[in-house]
């Protein structure tokens, strides 16, 4: 995906070299988090990070691992019930920031008459479907298109841990193993644990599983890779090292 | 003819685990922990509806702090949120709290111990922390800044300039001066306190320039006496290029 020349380390207010900037005849240039555009044309780094451009999507960003989750538009996230009001859920998607909102409409096969039952502490993976500076965020957990839930909804039973924002990311890369180098959980399912995980783009990972060993096996060894900044063999070798102690 | 204390500055990020973003900086006698959080939701009666709060708390090294830590959080709060982008968050809260752990000990002189009897020796090290841990916090800024404390101390009809002063030679000068710099070279902060013409501020604040930001400052002289003080910004530079690729190692 990304075309990567060498790592180019930037930080706030740095002059971006106009050769790193990608120029494409056809897709306007696209700008990633971590970028502020001065008009005319100047572009400036606003955070701390590595440099990152994929010169066939004509793209441009800063990758980063730390800081705090800011809603942006198509995240999953996995958020808690705060409470509920008429129409809406009010979900708390990380600490100390105000409640994002999820109309009580806005699940698959909702109505009027038949709508979810959640309450305070529940939690519910879905799509951030507003976000917006002046407001608080909108989330949904049905495809608007569709009217299917896609996977989103209540997430019940089964336990969340919290990751860092660059590991979350890392997670819901498609290819997370070549891309991300994350392979635990493939480790884990080919060791033969069976369990389901869910990743909010807000750094929360939701395991379940019928065998409440696995839950904690799982969810240990993903904080774990995160925490140690673990290789791919050490992956590996860790994975090996939890099962072998469940057995 | 300038001198100046010698001592490395050291700095550790991202070590508080519930911060959003933290940082342990000392240079010059001072240890400062720092922790940012934010954007988080302020309190009705202090949001701002345009463009996010910035609060700055200062807490000294020993007992609670008093008008001299408000003076301080006063100065750093004024020069931050002039760099932070604080319209991306309207109505949210981005708080900043600098936790002083060491202060240069006190000297003997004469049997009578010396105390530090000004605010601004310490103002370099804090913002220096502030925008380490702000950095580490990955809260959007227009640029980082470098800042210097500088003392003239007047020698036989001269002034005699001395970047980081100790606190015995804060105490003989007759005037002490505060300059931060954007990285993009432009002055956001002064300070100054003493006894001083307008020809010899200039003077101190074109030493400050050459020390804080030698490559926009045009004449760069490296014999100078100044430029063997701590670069700020490549210390800064170095410590985050270090921090970055520690945490993206899976690139």
């Amino acid at each position: 995906m990304a075309m990567q020349t060498d790592n180019i380390y930037v930080l706030p207010g740095d002059e971006i070299d106009p050769a790193h900037i990608p120029s494409h005849p056809k897709h306007p240039l696209r700008l990633g988090p971590g970028l502020r555009h001065v008009p005319p044309s100047d572009l400036f780094p606003t955070i701390a990070g590595q440099l990152v451009t994929d010169r066939r999507k004509n793209m441009i960003w800063v990758e980063s691992n730390g800081g705090r989750y800011i809603p942006a538009v198509g995240d999953l996230v996995i958020g808690s019930i705060h409470h509920s009001a008429a129409d809406f859920f009010y979900v708390t998607l990380s600490d100390y920031t105000s409640n994002a909102t999820l109309p009580q409409l806005a699940f698959e096969m909702a109505s009027k008459k038949n709508r979810p039952q959640l309450h305070s502490g529940d939690l519910v993976y879905a799509r951030v479907s507003l976000a917006n500076r002046h407001m608080d965020p909108e989330l949904e957990c049905v495809s608007p298109s569709t009217g299917k839930a896609e996977g989103l909804g209540p997430l019940s039973e089964g336990m969340l841990y919290s990751i860092s924002l660059g590991m979350a990311r890392r997670l819901l890369m498609r290819k997370s193993a070549e891309e991300g180098k994350v392979v635990v959980l493939d480790e884990l399912g080919s060791a033969g644990l069976a369990f389901e995980t869910a990743v909010g783009r807000n750094g929360k990972m939701w395991v379940n599983s019928k065998d409440m060993k696995t839950v904690l096996v799982v969810g240990r060894a993903v904080t774990e890779t995160d925490e140690k900044s673990l290789t791919v063999d050490q992956q590996k070798k860790l994975v090996r090292k939890l099962v072998k102690e469940m057995a | 003819m300038t001198t100046t204390t010698t001592s490395e500055p050291e700095a550790l990020l991202s070590h508080l685990h519930s911060a959003d973003g933290s940082a342990t900086f000392s240079y010059a006698g001072y240890t400062i922990v720092g922790a940012v959080n934010g954007p988080i939701e302020a309190q009705r009666r202090d949001e701002l509806p345009e463009e996010a709060l910035v609060d700055v708390v200062v807490r000294p090294a020993a007992g609670v702090g008093g008008t001299r830590e408000r003076h301080l959080e006063g100065l750093l709060q004024s020069t931050l949120r002039q760099i932070i982008l604080v319209t991306n968050f309207p109505r949210a809260l981005i708080q900043i709290t600098l936790q002083v752990t060491v202060a240069p000990e006190n000297e003997y002189v004469n049997t009578k111990v010396i105390q530090a009897n000004t605010n601004l020796p310490i103002l370099p090290a804090l913002i220096q922390t502030a925008i380490l841990t702000l950095m580490s916090a990955a809260i959007p800024l227009t640029a980082t800044l470098t800042s210097v404390v500088i003392a003239a101390i007047a020698e036989e009809g001269s002034t005699r300039e001395i970047i980081n002063p100790t606190v015995r030679e804060v105490e003989k000068s007759c005037s002490l001066h505060v300059f931060a710099f954007t990285s993009h070279g432009d002055l956001i902060l002064t300070q100054s306190e003493g006894e001083f013409t307008m020809k010899e501020w200039e003077d101190v604040l074109a030493s400050a320039q050459r020390h804080c930001c030698p490559s926009t400052s045009g004449d760069v002289n490296m014999s100078d006496d100044l430029a063997s003080g701590a670069d700020f910004g490549t210390f800064t530079r170095s410590v985050l290029e270090a921090k970055i690729a520690s945490d993206l190692y899976w690139k």
